[in-house]
């Protein structure tokens, strides 16, 4: 009985409670709901990732890449340029230790210019990863672009292996969470940028005027990686029959950026023209040193040398030397004819067929290509010095000019030593160096401190050319 | 969702048991009070009278009365409160529609200690509260000090808040309130004023076009905006357990602000007349080249030499050259600033409503000044010298303010606060600017003939690159119009039950702008002289709403308070940005230059808090109080939804029980203990990976672009700190000394760190992720004393003192951050300073010149092989001594603040930069001292290129403050310009520095209001002393 009767009591508090709380849930949720949309923010400064998922997005990303890899090359202070200063391109007028000390080859592992300069290089080939995932998939028929982003990769991977020690990180891109890569030789890293620049080729098979640009570029590109890799033979067949009167730029505007070749020398002065007789009073021999301002050559146009008197350095202190190869926006090749032909006399020279080596020079010097913003006069024919030595340092004397500034000095520089059994005591500069000390040893940049937060990465395996 | 419901019930259980309880009071009666002061029996306005257990009471007019209706019948304990008195609890009986009187005499106490503290339910007795308080009652301090900032108001007032000031005019400062928090966040306390929260931000100066991206260091900070003189008081609430119910973003403490209110009585007049000169008192360092021969040369020249060439024999020297800018009458940069305020506010009203007016103006011009040479080649060559070139340090605010507070009947009470500021001020492009002051000033050689500017021909005078007036030919300025109001309500619908609603909001509208007309300005680069304008225009809107509902109640004969709440603050801040180069000749418009840029920015944050607190009465003597809050944020990550945080804290009277057998002379003896939990919130977009949108030039024409801009973390939520706190109180000697005793431990666990990501990720650089650890202990003392009390004369002293012990206890997986010469790691302070030590020097070859050899037989300079901990980059141990002395009947009173700070190292990153301009004395004075060479060689020419040497003992002893007010007697004041009262005030600011610190000054950092958690001197002029003269008048 005393069951019975409590049963029903029981029954309606339970349903009675069950209703109170299914009402209070319901409340609550939705009142949790409304909280959460009451608190939603939306950001018009963002674009969220599930936005980006067509085709005009796809090309939008792949737009981002070319901006990036303008950072890589003339539209940011790139190891194009830090290459330079350690190498004999330019000099430092600057007041940041950052240039300092590379022009004095004795770079910090905490040189945040450096770090820069590497996440660049990274997010160039990282960013073109995901452009050419999102192309193949929204745009697939844009072979072109899609070549183009592999050459940035490709580029972007060279570049890395060109300026930068052995033991380079290297992982897969667009994982998540990021993977952490591990250590590569500058050699890896060479045959990487080549199977990357393999793939610009082969979507570079249009006869569009934008497939045939990408297609000689990436030619260009891949014997450059080919000659780093000591394959005189693959060199010499990429370029055979490319123009010298091609060439694949990066562009600027005054409304999106300009160029930083002008901007970080002539406009800002913090760059000089390298010199092999440093100081003001041009009195401090530098050992090894192209005298790029003081040979007067027509390839670096005007060398415009401070009025006696006037600082002109951005260091208060340097009697800056500039060139005026490039104007505000003057676009920068990232490659062209002349790189084919300067490959295609580095080959003959290698094959010992001097003759066509010196007729390759001797042809680019008699009408020169225009660089940048100047048309250099013709200039005289060079002379066979007689020596396989001479012959060798006429070549990459002549090709430092032609390419001055551009991001080749260092890594040739390293192939002499490399490849042509010099020392680094013959070919990089020597002696005291006019902001101070003397020169030291570095040959390379360093993969920076900011990297030992990839537990792969110990350091450079080698500071070795 | 079970824990929101169990939350829930538990309120409405706790509110309809209060409701139960009280629901037997019935019928109600008026007490009218006056209080008087004891020893001259005049009236005693702004008294605070409470009617114990109940929601009742209010404060006196200025004829010392207050007339209470409703208040429940029967025996009713008053309790009457008021700075710089004793206590007094009086009990009275209250009749159904009676009025009952009472007469309180209040007797003066020794000390002045604030009685009633703000909290987040409310008004509280101090005694009550579990924490440690720290009052600044700001209206007396800016009467005898005058203060021409914030800054200067908190600083050195109370002991564990650390402020370092900016150095130009208008700059922002930096506080820290025990220690630092957070490794990636900011640790800037939040403000709170009339119950609203205020934007604080500092950093906030930029335009698009500034040659230094922005002023080169110190900005501008909106805690300067306000106006000190309308501030009645402010409570600093130092750390997590007495922030939790502040919520998301307290955890580095809540700065109340409390801006005068009117009081019941005829209006009352008082205005004020301030005067004053600015002077820079700073010893600058000077610039030194060596002049000498190489081998084979037979002229002497400079550029080449320094001491180290010498040592080595590459160089030979003849002589060094000096020349210190500064010193020079015609080339010095520095002059006399001025300041001068006027003000006048006005009080009153009746019991129903009462006002609060206010109006002043201030223009304050900083000690930079065009210098001699620079007029006289401008004026010889028609050049015209605009304003903000010949003074480019000014500022000049307006502020008006209307308080309104109206009680619409007995049970209902509102305010109304409103301030309306307009900012004008321009600052010096200074420190960390290549274009900037610093730069050139602190950068040029050791003689006067060092050529030319380039370009422009004009002599560089010892100047580096260029003169001021290039550099002053840029405007760099920025106008505030700023609206703060906020509206309260208190409704007591039962004597037993207050509930209060705040909203308000606090609007900013900035313009920074820059403009340097085309053919002038500095040769920074090959278009600088083209011309830039640029315009930066920002709204900041802060939102606030604020409820609450206060329950007292008797429970198994407890006296119990239960306050329930909830809170919204939203923050969105608008910006566009224009700017243009190369503009058309004599245009200052921005649509005239050829080369544009546009852009804009949004944040919004919102914030969504609710919490309960319950506090329990033992007597009077024991106070027991638990509370939690519960927040939702925008900036969480989708995978994180809510934070609790939780607080309890117990304050227990001691003295007041029976059993206490204390020496004789102990008045009062109070423990507290405390504990509670609160957070700082992340950006905005920090949990979010997403994409920003640019454009690119791709071949011939401009493209849109989208590139990925952050990977966010869907698990990111709040850092939570939770602190420890324990302490005492005591007053002895007749309430003559008073001495406060408190510990804090407090732990920031989840702290949010910005991950550096290695760069082969492709990737942004950093990511934020709550990995890390930190850690804060310290003491805090504060002792208060009488030591004479006569009409001849009077002497009272302060003295607040506090140490932090602060450590990074864990950083997650992530390795230690790596700077020069700054590093985080755990184990270590947060953002302290690393480097090879200089173990030592020898001139061994005696030639009286450190040189640096590789050969280590011959090396002269000695540097350890691993970096290691050098110090902490801001002060661990803080101690402030005021003195008071009374004299002439208490006419004249002469105030003196001493400030002594030390356990830190202040960088010298000045002297770093000038070794390598290279001018300084290590690098280029013959006459150098060995150890100056020392820090040179180990920083340019020893390959450890260590920095220990700028790394310099921060201890100093500052005589911070001294002021002499004299107040005329009321009988003068009225004989003289029949004046209610008079007073005139003398001040001096920074008068006095004591210091081993090398450089300027050991608070002279460039970079104070830059976010950073290292301070240092880069190029920095040093901070001015002030000399202020001010009537006070009342009518």
């Amino acid at each position: 009985m005393h069951t019975t009767n409590q049963t029903p009591r029981i029954r309606r508090s339970l349903s009675l409670r069950a209703s109170r709380m299914l009402l209070a849930g319901v409340l609550l949720t939705g009142c949790q709901a409304a909280n959460d949309r009451f608190l939603n923010v939306v950001d018009p400064d963002i674009i969220n990732a599930d936005q980006v998922n067509n085709a005009e997005s796809a090309l939008a990303l792949a737009n981002g890449v070319v901006g990036t890899f303008k950072g890589a090359t003339g539209g940011g202070e790139s190891s194009w340029m830090f290459g330079g200063l350690l190498a004999d391109e330019w000099s430092t007028s600057s007041t940041f230790i950052q240039n300092d000390e590379t022009d004095q080859r004795r770079i910090q592992l905490i040189n945040s210019s450096v770090t820069g300069m590497l996440r660049t290089l990274y997010r160039t080939r990282t960013r073109a990863d995901e452009a050419i995932v999102a192309l193949k998939q929204y745009a697939p028929t844009s072979r072109a672009v899609i070549s183009e982003m592999f050459l940035a990769r490709g580029f972007s991977e060279m570049q890395l292996a060109l300026d930068f020690c052995n033991g380079i990180p290297i992982g897969v891109t667009n994982l998540t969470p990021p993977d952490n890569g591990m250590p590569k030789s500058n050699v890896e890293v060479f045959r990487l940028a080549g199977a990357s620049v393999d793939s610009a080729i082969a979507y570079a098979n249009g006869t569009d005027a934008q497939s045939v640009l990408m297609n000689r570029s990436a030619r260009v590109v891949r014997a450059r990686i080919a000659l780093a890799l000591n394959d005189y033979t693959t060199a010499g067949t990429l370029v055979t029959g490319l123009p010298t009167a091609f060439n694949y730029t990066h562009t600027f505007s005054l409304s999106t950026s300009t160029n930083t070749l002008w901007g970080q020398a002539l406009s800002s002065r913090r760059y000089s023209l390298g010199d092999s007789l440093e100081g003001n009073a041009k009195n401090i021999l530098v050992a090894n040193a192209i005298p790029f301002a003081s040979s007067r050559d027509p390839r670096l146009g005007t060398i415009v040398y401070p009025v006696s008197g006037a600082i002109n350095g951005q260091d208060g202190l340097t009697y800056a030397r500039t060139t005026n190869i490039w104007g505000q926006l003057t676009p920068v090749d990232v490659v062209n004819g002349v790189d084919a032909r300067m490959i295609e006399a580095e080959v003959a020279l290698k094959n010992g067929q001097v003759s066509t080596w010196l007729g390759i020079h001797n042809a680019l010097r008699a009408a020169p290509p225009k660089l940048g913003d100047i048309t250099p006069a013709a200039m005289p024919a060079l002379v066979d010095p007689g020596t396989d030595a001479g012959r060798v340092n006429l070549q990459f004397r002549e090709k430092a000019f032609w390419t001055f500034g551009r991001g080749q000095r260092l890594g040739d520089m390293r192939r002499l030593i490399n490849q042509y059994a010099r020392t680094e005591a013959t070919v990089f500069p020597q002696g005291v160096h006019y902001k101070g000390g003397t020169y030291g040893p570095d040959v390379n940049l360093p993969v920076t401190q900011p990297e030992e937060n990839n537990p792969n990465f110990k350091g450079c395996t080698d500071r070795k050319p | 969702m079970s824990q929101v419901r169990r939350h829930g019930m538990t309120l409405i259980g706790l509110l309809l048991l209060a409701a139960g309880t009280a629901a037997a009071q019935t019928g109600t009666g008026t007490l009218a009070v006056r209080v008087t002061d004891a020893a001259n029996q005049r009236p005693v306005e702004a008294a605070r009278v409470f009617i114990v257990g109940t929601q009742l009471g209010g404060q006196t007019s200025t004829d010392g009365r207050i007339s209470i209706r409703f208040v429940p019948t029967g025996e009713q304990v008053i309790r009457i409160l008021r700075v710089g008195y004793t206590e007094q609890t009086k009990k009275v009986a209250i009749a159904a529609t009676q009025t009952a009187t009472l007469d309180v005499a209040l007797t003066a106490a020794a000390i002045n200690l604030a009685a009633v503290v703000t909290t987040a339910t409310g008004e509280q007795r101090r005694v009550e509260i579990g924490n440690a308080t720290a009052n600044i009652d700001a209206a007396k301090v800016v009467e005898a000090a005058p203060v021409g900032n914030l800054s200067d108001l908190l600083n050195s007032r109370a002991p564990g808040v650390t402020v370092t000031s900016g150095t130009q005019t208008g700059t922002g400062s930096r506080i820290r309130i025990r220690g630092m928090n957070s490794v990636s966040l900011s640790n800037e306390p939040i403000w709170i004023i009339d119950g609203i929260r205020m934007n604080s931000s500092n950093a906030n100066f930029g335009t698009v076009t500034g040659n230094g991206g922005g002023t080169g260091g110190n900005n501008a900070s909106r805690v300067g905006d306000l106006n000190p003189e309308e501030i009645e008081n402010i409570e600093i609430v130092k750390g997590p357990s007495a922030a939790t119910l502040y919520g998301t973003d307290a955890a580095n403490g809540v700065i109340l602000v409390t801006t005068k209110k009117g009081r019941a009585g005829a209006a009352r007049w008082n205005s004020y007349v301030e005067q004053g000169a600015l002077t820079d008192r700073n010893t600058y360092p000077t610039a030194f080249t060596t002049w000498g021969k190489r081998p084979g040369e037979t002229v002497s020249t400079r550029g080449f030499c320094n001491l180290q060439r010498v040592g080595t024999g590459e160089c030979a020297a003849d002589s060094s050259s000096s020349l210190n800018i500064f010193n020079e009458k015609d080339l010095t940069p520095l002059g006399t600033g001025n300041r001068n305020q006027y003000g006048l506010q006005v009080s009153g009203g009746s019991d129903v409503s009462r006002y609060f007016m206010a109006g002043e103006t201030e223009t304050e011009v900083g000690v930079m000044k065009l210098p001699e040479f620079e007029r006289l080649r401008m004026d010889s060559t028609g050049i015209p010298i605009r304003s903000w070139t010949d003074r480019p340090n000014a500022m000049t605010r307006n502020s008006l303010r209307m308080n309104l507070n109206s009680a619409l009947n007995s049970k209902l009470d509102v305010a109304l606060n409103s301030n309306f500021i307009n900012l004008v001020q321009r600052y010096s492009l200074e420190s960390n600017a290549t274009a900037g002051l610093g730069s050139q000033v602190f950068g040029g050689p050791g003689t006067r003939n060092n050529g030319t500017v380039s370009g422009v021909g004009t002599n560089l005078n010892g100047y580096r690159a260029w003169t001021p007036g290039y550099t002053w030919a840029e405007k760099t300025s920025q106008e505030i119009n700023r609206f703060i109001w906020s509206a309260q309500a208190n409704w007591r619908p039962l004597s037993w039950m207050a509930n209060r609603a705040t909203v308000g909001n606090d609007w900013t509208g900035r313009n920074d702008e820059n403009l340097l007309l085309r053919g002038e300005g500095p040769p920074l680069t090959a278009t600088t002289r083209l011309g830039s304008r640029g315009l930066n225009r920002t709204n900041t809107n802060n939102v606030t709403v604020d409820l609450g509902s206060t329950s007292n109640y008797a429970f198994f004969g407890l006296n119990h308070k239960t306050t329930v709440g909830a809170q919204y603050i939203g923050f969105k801040a608008t910006g566009s940005q224009t700017g243009s180069q190369q503009l058309a000749p004599g245009s200052q418009s921005v649509t005239s230059g050829t080369q544009l840029t546009v852009g804009e920015g949004t944040t919004i944050q919102k914030t969504f808090g609710v919490f309960v607190e319950q506090a329990v009465n033992f007597r009077d003597r024991l106070f027991v109080t638990g509370a939690v809050r519960s927040d939702q944020n925008s900036a969480f990550g989708t995978n994180f939804q809510r934070v609790y945080y939780p607080k309890g804290s117990v304050s227990y009277l001691i003295s007041q029980e029976d059993w206490w057998k204390a020496p004789s002379f102990v008045n009062t003896f109070r423990l507290r203990y405390a504990y509670g939990i609160s957070g700082v919130q992340p950006g905005p977009n920090d949990a979010l990976k997403f994409y920003t949108a640019n454009t690119t030039t791709v071949g011939a024409t401009d493209q849109p672009t989208i590139t990925q801009a952050a990977l966010g973390n869907l698990d990111l939520k709040p850092e939570r700190s939770g602190e420890h706190e324990v302490g005492f109180e005591t007053q002895m000697f007749d309430s003559r000394f008073s001495f406060d005793f408190t510990y804090y431990s407090k732990i920031t666990q989840d702290a949010l760190i910005s991950a550096v990501l290695p760069p082969s990720y492709g990737s942004v650089a950093s990511q934020l992720k709550n990995l890390g650890s930190v850690k804060n202990a310290g003491v805090e003392i504060s002792v208060n004393a009488q030591l004479v009390q006569r009409n001849a004369f009077g002497w009272d002293v302060n003295i607040s003192t506090a140490a932090n012990d602060n450590k990074v206890v864990s950083l997650g997986n992530t390795p230690a951050q790596t700077g020069i010469p700054t590093r985080i790691i755990a184990g270590y302070p947060l953002s302290s300073y690393w480097e090879r030590p200089i173990t030592g020097w020898q001139d061994k070859n005696g030639d009286g010149l450190i040189t640096y050899f590789a050969d280590a037989t011959k090396n002269e300079v000695f540097v350890g092989d691993s970096v290691i901990f050098r110090g902490y980059a801001t002060p661990r141990y803080t101690t402030t001594g005021v003195s008071g002395m009374d004299f002439l009947n208490k006419k004249l009173r002469l105030v003196t603040m001493w400030d002594w700070r030390s356990g830190n190292i202040w960088y010298n990153n000045t002297e770093r930069i000038r070794c390598t301009r290279p001018n300084c004395a290590g690098r280029m004075d013959l006459k150098a001292t060995l150890q100056d060479q020392a820090m040179n060689i180990a920083a340019n020419e020893h390959p450890a290129r260590t920095l220990d040497g700028y790394l310099q003992p921060g201890a100093f002893v500052r005589l911070r403050e001294a002021s002499l007010q004299y107040t005329f007697a009321p009988s003068v004041a009225s004989k003289l310009i029949h004046a209610r009262s008079l007073a005139f005030v003398l001040t001096a600011r920074n008068l006095r520095l004591w210091t081993n610190y090398r450089g300027t000054d050991p608070e002279s950092g460039f970079n104070t209001t830059g976010g950073g958690e290292t301070p240092q001197e880069f190029q920095t002029v040093g901070p001015p002393s002030y000399f202020i003269a001010r009537f006070n008048v009342g009518f």
